[in-house]
C-alpha cells in the first residue's frame, strides 16, 4: 500500500495533536521539476541559514545585496533558523513541501533529503564550479549509495582542546605540556582524579562516532554497507573510558552530558579538558574571566593522524521553482571572495581552493587567536569528517546507550558495542 | 397533592395525548430547521474532526506501514506491533511511565488537598502564598527543568547543603533511578498549584454545618478530615487522579530535560512518549513505528482512565 505525500504528511499533526508524540513526519520525495539549473538568473530565492542572523546579520545582508546589484531580476528572501530543533524544522517543511530554495545543511542532514529526491544533484547540474573547491570538501557532499553530490561545499571547522592550566598545575601535570596522545590523555586523567580527590575530572562527555574515529576505529566498511566500530580498537577505547569513570576521571554526569552542560562544566572548572572551536576563546573571556587567564589550546588527540572536519554545505531544493537563480546565489555565497569576508568576522575556514595559503590562515601575530586560527587552519589541509553520512540520530543515541552501559559496567565494552552495531545495522536495512 | 402523599398507579395523572399537527406556518413566520443545531456544532466538529479525528485515524494507519519522515510507507501489517513486543527499550518506556503513575498520582491527589485545606482559611496574607504556590503551574516547563537542573546538578544547590551538612553527594542526575525520582518530584511541585485550585473549588462547597456538628461531636481535625472533607471532595479526588494519572503516563518534558534526550544514562529513564519522540522525529525519523507505539500509549492510557473511573463507579455502588 503506498501512502500518499497528504497522509504522510498529516501523520506529524497526529502525533503532536495526540499528545503522543512530538514528531515530524513527512512525504516522499519525488524531485519535482527538471534537475536543469540552466537559465535567467531570476525570481525569489529564499535562503535558509542555521542559527546565524543573531550574530552575522550584517555579513548577510550585504551578500545577498551584492548579489542582487549582480541579478538585478533576482530578489533573495532571508530566513534564519535557530540552531535547537534544526533538523526538525527541515524535516516539517520536507513533508509539506515549504523546503526553501537555498538551505543550509551538514552532510548527514542532506543524506535524507538527497535520498528522498529533494536536494538536487550539483555535480550534474552546476559541475563546472567543482575546480574552485577543495577536493575533500566537494566529495564530503557525496552520498553512500548515490550518484553525485548534494550540496556546494561552505564553511569548514575543527576544534583545538582547551584545558584549564590552573587545574593541570595543581594536579601536579606540567601545563606546557597538555597530553598529545591518547595513552597520555588516560594517564593524565587518572593522576587529575587521584590527586584533586575526584572532585576534578578531565572530561565532561562519552566518546562519541567522532572520537572512535579519532581514535582509529574503522567506522564503516569500505562500501558503506555495514558499521564496524565494534572492532577491537573500539572495544579499547570503550575500555579505557570505563576506567577514567570507575576512578573519577570522567565526570559523573558525563552519561547524560550534552555539549552545553559540558563546556558549562568546563566554564566552572569542575572539568579540566573540553573540545571547542576558536569562538569559545570570545565566550570564556566574557563569561569565565578566571579560566580565561589560564587557559591553555592544544590540538584534539588522535591516533590517526588527522582532525576531525566539520563541514556545513548549500544544498539547492530540487523542487525550487528557481533553480537558476538558487543554483547562482548558492554558489555565490560559498564563492572564494564571500568564503574568505565571512571567515574574517569569525574564525570559520573557507572550503574554497587556496584560501587556506591567505596569510590570514598561515600568519601568527602571538595571540591566542591567531595561533587557533593558524594552527587550525593547517590541521584541516588533511582533516577528515568522521561522522559517517548514513549514521541518524535514532543511530547516535544507540550509540551513546551503548557507550553508558559499558561505562557503567553495566555491559561488557565488547557486547555494548556488538549490540549498537547489530542495531544501527538493522536501521540501516530499514532505511 | 400535599406532601407526604403517595402516587398510585389509579391517581397517577393520565397521559397527555399527543398535540395535533401544528398548523403549516404562515409566510413570514420563522421556522427551527432540525439541522440548526449541526450548524451550530459544525465548526467545533470541523476542528476536531481536522486535528484530533483525522490524525489519530491516520496514526493508526501508519502504524500499520514501514513510512519514514520523508518516504512514503508500504504496508506491513503487524510487523511494527511485532518488532515492538521484541524490543527492550519499549519495555524501559512501559515500566517507567508506569512508575511514574504509580509514584506521582497518589501525591498529586493527597498533597493539593492538603495544600488546599491550608490556604482555605482565610488569613492575613494568604493570597500571596495561594499565588506562591500556584506560580509553578504557570512557569515554563522548560524554565522549571532547567533550574531543577542547576539545584540538582554534582555541583549545585542542593549537593552543596548536603556536603555542607557532611554527607557526601548524592547523583540526583546521574543515578538512573534518582533520575527518575527527581523528574517525579518536580513533576509534583509544578502540578500541586494546579490541583490546588481544582480542590479549593471543591472544598468551597462543603458545608461548614458538617465540619461543626462533627466537632460538637467531640471529632478531631483528622476525625473531621476523613469523615467529612474526604467524602465532600470524593469525586473531585477521582477527577485529580484520572488527570494525573493521564499526564503522568504521557511525562516527557521533565524526564527529557532532565535525563537529556537519550534518557538518562543507557536510556534508563525513557519513557514512553520520549521514545515516540526519539524514533520517530528527524530528517531519517521512524513514522511508521513511531504510530505504533503512539497507538499503544493511547491504549494504554484509554486503559488507565477507564481503570479509574470503574474504582470510582464500584466505590459509588
Amino acid at each position: 500500500m503506498r501512502i500518499s505525500r497528504r497522509r504522510a504528511a498529516a501523520t506529524t499533526a497526529a502525533l503532536v495533536t495526540s499528545a503522543l508524540a512530538l514528531t515530524a513526519c513527512g512525504s516522499s520525495g519525488g524531485a519535482g521539476g527538471s534537475d536543469s539549473a540552466s537559465g535567467k538568473v531570476e525570481g525569489r530565492v529564499t535562503f535558509q541559514t542555521w542559527n546565524l542572523k543573531a550574530n552575522f546579520k550584517k555579513y548577510f545582508e550585504g551578500v545577498i545585496a551584492d548579489f542582487e546589484n549582480k541579478y538585478p531580476d533576482a530578489e533573495v528572501r532571508w530566513v534564519d533558523q535557530p540552531a535547537e530543533g534544526y533538523p526538525e524544522k527541515l524535516s516539517a517543511d520536507a513533508a509539506g513541501g515549504t523546503l526553501p530554495d537555498v538551505v543550509n545543511v551538514s552532510p548527514d542532514l542532506a543524506y535524507p533529503l538527497a535520498k528522498a529526491g529533494l536536494a538536487l544533484d550539483l555535480e550534474k547540474t552546476a559541475g563546472k564550479y567543482r575546480g574552485e573547491y577543495l577536493d575533500g570538501a566537494w566529495e564530503s557532499h557525496r552520498m553512500p549509495g548515490m550518484t553525485g553530490v548534494y550540496a556546494f561545499p561552505w564553511y569548514l571547522n575543527t576544534g583545538p582542546m582547551f584545558y584549564s592550566k590552573e587545574l593541570f598545575t595543581k594536579a601536579g601535570l606540567d601545563p606546557e605540556r597538555p597530553p598529545t596522545s591518547y595513552d597520555q590523555l588516560f594517564k593524565d586523567a587518572v593522576t587529575m582524579a587521584r590527586k584533586s580527590d575526584r572532585k576534578i575530572a578531565m572530561l565532561a562527555g562519552t566518546p562519541s562516532i567522532e572520537d572512535f574515529g579519532r581514535y582509529g576505529v574503522r567506522l564503516m566498511n569500505a562500501r558503506g554497507t555495514e558499521f564496524t566500530f565494534n572492532e577491537p580498537k573500539g572495544v579499547e577505547l570503550l575500555k579505557h573510558y570505563k576506567e577514567l569513570y570507575t576512578a573519577g576521571a570522567l565526570d559523573s554526569q558525563a552519561l547524560t552530558a550534552q555539549a552545553e552542560s559540558a563546556g558549562r562544566k568546563f566554564q566552572q572548572q569542575s572539568v579540566a579538558m573540553n573540545p571547542g572551536s576558536a569562538l569559545d576563546l570570545e565566550n570564556f573571556k566574557k563569561e569565565a574571566p578566571g579560566l580565561y587567564r589560564h587557559i591553555g589550546i592544544t590540538d584534539a588527540v588522535n591516533n590517526t593522524g588527522k582532525a576531525n572536519m566539520y563541514v556545513q554545505g548549500l544544498m539547492v531544493n530540487a523542487q525550487s521553482k528557481v533553480k537558476p537563480a538558487a543554483v547562482a546565489f548558492a554558489h555565490f555565497v560559498t564563492g572564494k571572495k564571500n568564503q574568505m569576508a565571512f571567515a574574517k568576522k569569525v574564525t570559520i575556514f573557507p572550503s574554497t581552493k587556496g584560501s587556506l595559503d591567505d596569510p590570514y590562515f598561515t600568519k601568527e601575530d602571538g595571540t591566542d587567536a591567531t595561533r587557533v586560527r593558524v594552527a587550525s587552519a593547517k590541521s584541516l589541509k588533511t582533516a577528515v569528517n568522521y561522522t559517517p553520512v548514513l549514521l541518524s540520530d535514532q543511530m547516535k543515541t544507540v550509540l551513546r546507550n551503548a557507550v553508558a552501559k559499558a561505562v557503567q559496567g553495566k555491559q561488557s565494552p565488547r557486547a555494548a558495542l556488538d549490540g549498537a552495531v547489530a542495531e544501527c545495522n538493522r536501521l540501516l536495512k530499514t532505511a | 397533592m400535599t406532601p407526604g402523599e403517595r402516587f398510585t398507579v389509579a391517581e397517577a395523572p393520565a397521559v397527555t395525548p399527543p398535540p395535533a399537527p401544528a398548523r403549516r406556518p404562515d409566510r413570514g413566520t420563522r421556522t427551527q430547521l432540525p439541522s440548526s443545531p449541526w450548524l451550530f456544532l459544525a465548526p467545533g466538529l470541523l476542528i476536531v474532526a481536522a486535528f484530533s479525528l483525522y490524525p489519530f485515524l491516520s496514526t493508526v494507519a501508519h502504524s500499520f506501514t514501514d513510512a519514514r519522515t520523508l518516504t512514503a510507507g508500504q504496508f506491513v501489517g503487524g510487523a511494527n506491533y511485532r518488532e515492538l513486543i521484541h524490543d527492550a527499550m519499549f519495555w524501559t518506556g512501559l515500566r517507567n511511565s508506569l512508575l511514574y503513575v504509580l509514584g506521582v498520582v497518589p501525591l498529586l491527589v493527597m498533597l493539593p488537598l492538603l495544600l488546599a485545606m491550608l490556604v482555605q482559611r482565610r488569613l492575613p496574607g494568604i493570597t500571596f502564598f495561594r499565588a506562591a504556590f500556584y506560580t509553578p503551574v504557570v512557569a515554563s516547563v522548560v524554565v522549571v527543568g532547567l533550574i531543577w537542573v542547576w539545584l540538582l546538578d554534582d555541583r549545585g544547590l542542593i549537593n552543596a547543603l548536603l556536603e555542607g551538612l557532611g554527607f557526601g553527594k548524592v547523583g540526583f542526575l546521574s543515578d538512573p533511578w534518582l533520575l527518575l525520582l527527581s523528574a517525579m518530584a518536580v513533576t509534583v511541585w509544578k502540578g500541586l498549584g494546579y490541583y490546588m485550585i481544582i480542590y479549593l473549588a471543591a472544598l468551597a462547597n462543603v458545608p461548614r454545618e458538617l465540619h461543626e456538628a462533627c466537632a460538637v461531636d467531640g471529632a478531631g481535625a483528622v476525625r473531621r478530615f476523613l469523615t467529612v472533607t474526604v467524602p465532600a471532595v470524593r469525586s473531585t479526588m477521582v477527577l485529580v487522579a484520572a488527570l494525573s494519572s493521564v499526564a503522568a503516563f504521557k511525562v516527557f518534558s521533565e524526564v527529557y530535560l532532565m535525563a537529556g534526550p537519550t534518557g538518562g544514562p543507557g536510556g534508563e529513564d525513557t519513557t514512553l512518549v520520549m521514545l515516540v519522540q526519539q524514533v520517530g522525529t528527524g530528517l531519517s525519523g521512524r513514522v511508521g513505528y513511531a504510530s505504533a507505539l503512539s497507538v499503544v500509549v493511547f491504549v494504554l492510557t484509554l486503559g488507565l482512565m477507564l481503570l479509574v473511573l470503574r474504582a470510582n463507579r464500584k466505590e459509588d455502588a
